[in-house]
């Protein structure tokens, strides 16, 4: 039985990879914009069928597709930044359905293009079974941790090296200050844009190369993105990481204890618990202090 | 309370003419049939989004609550049809008491957490197969009854029923935007924390605005149980209740009463008869598109652009 608990812990600790990518997008955009990006999920399925036309129809690796995604996705994460960025009063609530009416167009031109069946990988060699001392698990899955842990280590350096990385701390923190030390909030918002698309179109071919897709995907992946969000507090980097894999682990425990029935179960209790007993998160009050 | 006669002239026009006209089109009376269902629930979103202030992601968790509980209370307990309609909005009031810890939540929080209530109702749906038959979902459930040797479950009888439930709901959103609470609720729109000050509790108000929403989204789930005569759990809590109302009630104006209805008749009608026969699968794209630009071009819908005067009038009224 322990031997099932750590397999699992380690199967989580894999997915919340992909998972802290993509939350780390929504909360960048959020941080910058105050906009919560509910078409970012569709944007990530975006890069994942963009793996699957490059496996299924050039007969490459599902890996080939990662520059085309990075241009599509990211085109369309600048896109969705100068839609939202259209709206002119009560942006909050405005942007919400905004973005929510593009998800359901990127949800449906998927439909369109690449039908409801679900898709998956035909890669055996992404496929193969790694172990790592006790543990298996799929050869993408182990490849796709170890390359959403350098991006992070990138994005960790970016943000607390690089100008326009401070810029968007910066932003996040206090707008007008920013604005006062010479930061144009607009760039910054554009800058926190393709950053999240850049994480979505490594997360997204990073799922199909494990996993199945299907184009009621994306919706999910905003959920379970807004839910790490929740559970780090909003505004924590660091918080955001822990918080993918938390989930990760949380689900794969699920599965392994219960049933896969109950999977999305967990996260959104996991949720309501952190927004009813701790509203700023896991890790709210660290983001507070700087 | 005031009805304009142009108001009367479109009841009576709804409650006359309309059977009489296209009584005999089956498929046309489905299509309005199923154009009043969204019409209803945009009713109850637009009334939460408008007079509460708050944009929810999660109304197929009452019409699915309400759904459910008017099926297996008439399959159970043998209750009549419309009783257990009625309940089935107390049911989902119910529901919604669990979300009260939400309220406290702003904008983006409480959009999403009860999205997430949404998801937990269905996974229970389909968990709790003992009641509610779990994935199979329910078979043969009651349809509405005779009244004075007036056959209620065919289309013309169901078109009336709806019908009659939307006036009621206009009647009830009028008085209440009308009443002390309305006025409250607008001072609120424009400053919660103001209203606080001079000793309005804006959380009790929240709290009945999403009742009311509840109460209302849950009968029409009923409603539409026992028109369909089947549930089943991905069918009650789809994601479909949530978008067609949203599209409906921001293309005809969520500040508006009449603005959802009439925009869930032109939403749907339009994509079930030129849109989907345009392109079969996929074709809920063009409501997303139609939802970018009204945000963008026209946030207050488009029942404020058509008659411009209809803030005064309502004033008034």
């Amino acid at each position: 039985m322990s031997e099932l608990i750590l397999q699992a812990l380690y199967s989580g600790v894999l997915q919340g990879g992909s998972y802290a990518l993509i939350a780390l997008g929504l909360a960048l955009v959020f941080g910058t914009m105050k906009v919560i990006n509910l078409a970012h999920g569709e944007l990530v399925l975006l890069a994942a069928y963009m793996a699957y036309m490059v496996e299924s129809k050039l007969g490459l690796s599902p890996l080939f597709a990662i520059p085309l995604a990075l241009v599509l996705v990211c085109t369309c994460a600048v896109l969705v930044y100068f839609l939202v960025s259209l709206i002119r009063k009560d942006r909050e609530l405005n942007s919400l359905i905004l973005t929510y009416g593009i998800g359901i167009i990127l949800t449906n031109a998927v439909l369109l293009i690449w039908s409801a069946d679900v898709r998956s990988t035909s890669s055996a060699w992404f496929q193969d079974a790694v172990v790592v001392g006790p543990f298996y698990s799929m050869r993408s899955e182990l490849l796709f941790f170890v390359v959403a842990s350098v991006l992070m280590a990138g994005l960790w350096w970016w943000l607390s090296r690089s100008w326009y990385g401070r810029a968007v701390r910066a932003v996040s923190s206090n707008r007008d200050a920013a604005k006062l030390m010479g930061i144009n909030p607009r760039t910054t918002e554009i800058v926190s844009f393709v950053v999240a698309g850049i994480l979505a179109s490594f997360a997204g071919v990073a799922i199909f190369s494990y996993g199945v897709i299907q184009p009621a995907f994306g919706h999910a992946l905003t959920v379970k993105a807004f839910i790490i969000t929740v559970l780090a507090g909003i505004g924590s980097i660091p918080g955001v990481m822990v918080g993918g894999l938390l989930l990760g682990i949380a689900e794969a425990l699920t599965v392994t204890l219960a049933s896969s029935a109950l999977q999305e179960l967990v996260g959104m209790a996991l949720f309501l618990l952190v927004l009813f007993l701790m509203p700023n998160g896991l890790f709210g009050a660290k983001a507070r202090r700087g | 309370m005031y009805v304009s006669k142009t108001g009367l002239a479109v009841i009576a026009a709804a409650y006359i003419a309309v059977p009489l006209v296209l009584g005999s089109n089956n498929y046309v009376m489905s299509l309005i049939v199923a154009s009043m269902i969204i019409g209803g629930i945009a009713l109850a979103w637009a009334l939460l989004g408008n007079l509460g202030g708050m944009v929810s992601f999660g109304h197929s968790a009452f019409f699915g609550v309400g759904a459910y509980v008017s099926a297996l209370l008439t399959m159970k307990t043998g209750m009549p049809v419309f009783a257990a309609m009625l309940l089935g909005g107390v049911g989902a009031v119910v529901a919604s008491l669990v979300m009260l810890p939400v309220l406290r939540l702003k904008g983006p929080y409480f959009a999403l957490a009860i999205l997430a209530y949404a998801h937990i109702f269905k996974i229970i749906a389909t968990e709790w197969s003992s009641v509610t038959g779990g994935s199979a979902g329910l078979a043969s459930v009651p349809r509405f009854p005779e009244l004075m040797g007036f056959d209620l479950s065919g289309k013309i009888g169901s078109y009336l029923i709806i019908l009659t439930v939307l006036l009621a709901f206009v009647a009830a959103y009028r008085a209440i935007r009308a009443s002390h609470y309305g006025i409250a609720l607008r001072a609120m729109h424009d400053s919660e924390d103001a209203t606080r000050v001079v000793g309005v509790n804006s959380t009790l108000l929240k709290a009945l605005m999403l009742f009311v929403s509840a109460f209302m989204t849950g009968v029409v789930g009923a409603f539409n149980v026992h028109y369909i005569n089947f549930l089943e759990p991905d069918y009650a809590f789809s994601g479909l209740w949530v978008t067609l109302p949203i599209v409906a009630a921001i293309f005809g104006g969520y500040r508006t009463i009449l603005g959802p209805l009439v925009g869930a008749v032109t939403v749907y009608l339009v994509d079930q008869l030129i849109f989907k026969s345009l392109i079969p699968s996929g074709h809920q794209l063009v409501l997303g598109a139609l939802l970018v630009a009204m945000i963008i071009f026209s946030p207050g819908g488009l029942m404020p652009l058509l008659r411009k005067d209809s803030r005064r009038k309502h004033a008034a009224a």
